[in-house]
C-alpha cells in the first residue's frame, strides 16, 4: 500500500503535507516472453535521498533500473516521476524529464573520446558551448582523471574510468534522479571504494541517486533507505542501517553464515 | 601508359559510385544491423525519377524522350534534388513496411523483405518506363576531356568530385556534429544512446533515408555513363555490396575504400582481359575474406557483455 505508507501519521494540530515523492514505482511488472521479471514492485524514493535496491544476480535489478528509465516496457504497474505517470512515455523523453542512468556494464560510446562521452550526456539541453564548458569544468573537479584523458578515446581507458565516465555522462543531463545500475561491477576493491566515495560526495551535493548494487555492504552504509529484491519481488524493505543489522540480509548478502 | 591512365581515371568514376552504395549499407548497417537488399533497385530508381525529373524541369511529360538540349547543368541539380528527395520519401517507406516490423527477430525476415520491396520498385519502373533502356544525356557534353593524353568524359569526372564531396560531407558529419555523434552513439548502442535522450527510432528513420538517398544519386550520377535501364541495379548494387565487405562493412571509410578499390580492379583488369573482371572482384573478396574477415579497414565486432 504505497499511498498509505506515503502519508505521515499526523499529530495533534500538525499540518499534513502530502509530499510527493520524486520517484514512484507501483506493482511494477515486467516480462521477457513467459518469464516474469517483476512480478509486482513497488519503491518510492524521495527527493535528495540515497536509495538502494540489492539483491543477487538474476533478482530484477537491472530490469527494474531499464525500466524506470524506459527502456523495457512494463507489463504491469505504473511508474510515477514526480507525480506524472511516464509508464508510458519513451526512454528518450524520460531524459529532458531529468531522469539519467549510469547503466550496468558502464556502457560507454569506446569509439568516442571522452569529451564527447560527456557532451552525449547533454544530447537533449540544447546548451550552448558555455554553458556546456562550465558543466564539464563541474565534471572534471569530481573526476579530475576524465580532465586527463578527456582526449582519448573512451574504449582505451580502465574498467574505473569507464564508471567515472558513466556517471559524468549521466550528470551532464542535470538529472533529478540519478540512476546507478551496479557501478562497483567487475572493478577491483580499491577502485570500488572510490566510486563510493564518489557517491557519497553526490549525496552530500543532494543529488538523489536510486542505486543497485550486489555490494550490499557499501550499498547500506551510504543509503538511508534500501529494498532487498529476490526473484522480482521486493521481499524486505527499510532503513539502510537497520537493513545492515538485520541476520537475513547478513546471512544472505553480506557474506556472513 | 596512356590505356592505364584511362582506365585509372573511368576506374575511379565507378568506384565512386561503388562507393556511395556501399556508404549506404554502411549506414543502415551499423545503425540496425540491418540493409536494404534492394538497394540496386534503389539506383535504378534514382535514376529515373532523375530523367523524368529532368523532364518535367524542361516541361515535358515524365515519360517523354529525354534531348541532349533538355539536360542543362542546373535542370541536372533539380533533378539530384528531386531524386534525392524522392529515393529519401522511399526509403522512409522501406523502413516502416520492410524493415522495422521484422527488426530485432530471429532469421532473416528482413532480407525477403527488402528484397521484395525491390522487385515491387522494379515493377513499378517498368510499368511506368517499359523495359528499354534510357539514354540519359550529361549535362557536360560528350566530348572527351584528354588528361596526358587520356581520354575521359565529363561525366566521368563529375561522378568522381560528386561522390567524393558527398563522402567527405557525411564523414565530417558524422565526426564533427551533434547529430553525427548522436548517431555513431546508436550504433554502438540503441540503449545507451536512449539513455542519452537521443531519439533511436528518428535515427534509424534517418539512417535509411540517407542510404536511400546515396543510392538515388549513384544512379542518377552513373546513368549518363551506362544509360539507364531497369535492369542495371542487381549488378551495380552487388559490387557496392562487395565493396563494402571488401573494406569493411562496419567501417564508413572502409566502405569508401573498398567501392574506389574495386571500381580500379575492374577498369584494369578488364584493360587486360575484359571477361575476367567479375572474376576478379569475386577473387579478391575471397582473398580479403581469407586474410582478414571483417574487411581492409573494418573492426571485429567484439562482443559486447
Amino acid at each position: 500500500m504505497p499511498t498509505a505508507a506515503r502519508c505521515r501519521r499526523s499529530m495533534p494540530g500538525e499540518v499534513i503535507v502530502a509530499e510527493t515523492p520524486l520517484l514512484q514505482v507501483e506493482g511494477l511488472e515486467v516480462r521477457y516472453g513467459a518469464i516474469e521479471a517483476l512480478k509486482g514492485v513497488s519503491l518510492e524514493v524521495r527527493q535528495g535521498e540515497v536509495v538502494t535496491i540489492i539483491g543477487g544476480n538474476g533478482a530484477g535489478k537491472s530490469t527494474l533500473m531499464k525500466t524506470i528509465s524506459g527502456l523495457e516496457p512494463a507489463a504491469a504497474g505504473r511508474v510515477l516521476f514526480e507525480g506524472r505517470d511516464i509508464t508510458r512515455l519513451p526512454g528518450h523523453l524520460r531524459v529532458p524529464l531529468g531522469i539519467a542512468q549510469s547503466p550496468e556494464g558502464r556502457q560507454v560510446f569506446p569509439d568516442q573520446t571522452i569529451r564527447d562521452n560527456l557532451l552525449l550526456g547533454a544530447y537533449h539541453r540544447n546548451a550552448g558551448a558555455a554553458e556546456l564548458e562550465a558543466d564539464l569544468k563541474l565534471q572534471f573537479e569530481t573526476f579530475p582523471r576524465l580532465q586527463e584523458r578527456q582526449r582519448q578515446m573512451a574504449g582505451t581507458i580502465s574498467g574505473g574510468e569507464q564508471q567515472m565516465l558513466a556517471i559524468a555522462r549521466a550528470l551532464m543531463s542535470r538529472p533529478k534522479l540519478l540512476l546507478l545500475d551496479e557501478p562497483s561491477l567487475g572493478l577491483a576493491p580499491l577502485v570500488v571504494r572510490k566510486i563510493f566515495g564518489v557517491i557519497r560526495d553526490l549525496k552530500a551535493r543532494g543529488v538523489t541517486i536510486l542505486l543497485v548494487e550486489q555490494m550490499a555492504n557499501q550499498a547500506l552504509a551510504v543509503a538511508e533507505r534500501g529494498y532487498v529484491i529476490e526473484t522480482g519481488r521486493i521481499t524486505l524493505q527499510g532503513r539502510g542501517a537497520d537493513l545492515r543489522r538485520d541476520p537475513k540480509v547478513r546471512a544472505a548478502y553480506l557474506g556472513e553464515h | 601508359m596512356v590505356a592505364i591512365l584511362q582506365a585509372v581515371l573511368s576506374g575511379l568514376a565507378l568506384g565512386g559510385v561503388y562507393a556511395l552504395v556501399a556508404l549506404g549499407f554502411n549506414i543502415t548497417h551499423s545503425t540496425t544491423k540491418t540493409f536494404n537488399f534492394g538497394q540496386g533497385e534503389f539506383l535504378v530508381a534514382g535514376a529515373f525519377v532523375a530523367v523524368s525529373g529532368l523532364l518535367l524541369l524542361a516541361g515535358k511529360g515524365i515519360t517523354d524522350p529525354l534531348n541532349p538540349d533538355d539536360v542543362t547543368l542546373l535542370r541536372y541539380a533539380g533533378s539530384m534534388v528531386i531524386s534525392m528527395v524522392v529515393l529519401g520519401l522511399l526509403g522512409v517507406l522501406l523502413y516502416y513496411t520492410a524493415v522495422r516490423p521484422f527488426v530485432g527477430q530471429a532469421g532473416l525476415a528482413w532480407v525477403m523483405s527488402t528484397i521484395g520491396f525491390g522487385i515491387i520498385i522494379q515493377n513499378v519502373a517498368l510499368a511506368v518506363w517499359g523495359p528499354s533502356a534510357v539514354v540519359m544525356p550529361s549535362p557536360l557534353g560528350n566530348d572527351v576531356i584528354r588528361v596526358f593524353g587520356a581520354g575521359i568524359l565529363p561525366q566521368e569526372i563529375m561522378v568522381l568530385v560528386a561522390s567524393i564531396a558527398v563522402m567527405l560531407c557525411i564523414d565530417v558529419v558524422m565526426r564533427k556534429t551533434k547529430i553525427g555523434k548522436a548517431v555513431r552513439a546508436v550504433a554502438q548502442s540503441m540503449d545507451a544512446a536512449t539513455l542519452m535522450g537521443i531519439n533511436v527510432s528518428a535515427i534509424v528513420v534517418l539512417a535509411f533515408v540517407v542510404s536511400s538517398s546515396l543510392a538515388g544519386l549513384a544512379g542518377l550520377l552513373i546513368a549518363p555513363i551506362t544509360t539507364a535501364s531497369v535492369y542495371m541495379g542487381l549488378t551495380l548494387a552487388l559490387k557496392a555490396f562487395s565493396a563494402a565487405i571488401v573494406g569493411g562493412l562496419n567501417n564508413p571509410r572502409g566502405c569508401m575504400l573498398g567501392g574506389f578499390l574495386l571500381g580500379l580492379l575492374e577498369a584494369l583488369v578488364g584493360l587486360w582481359h575484359a571477361e575476367l573482371r567479375e572474376i576478379s572482384i569475386f577473387m579478391l573478396i575471397i582473398l580479403v575474406l581469407a586474410l582478414k574477415p571483417e574487411g581492409l579497414l573494418g573492426q571485429r565486432q567484439v562482443e559486447k557483455v
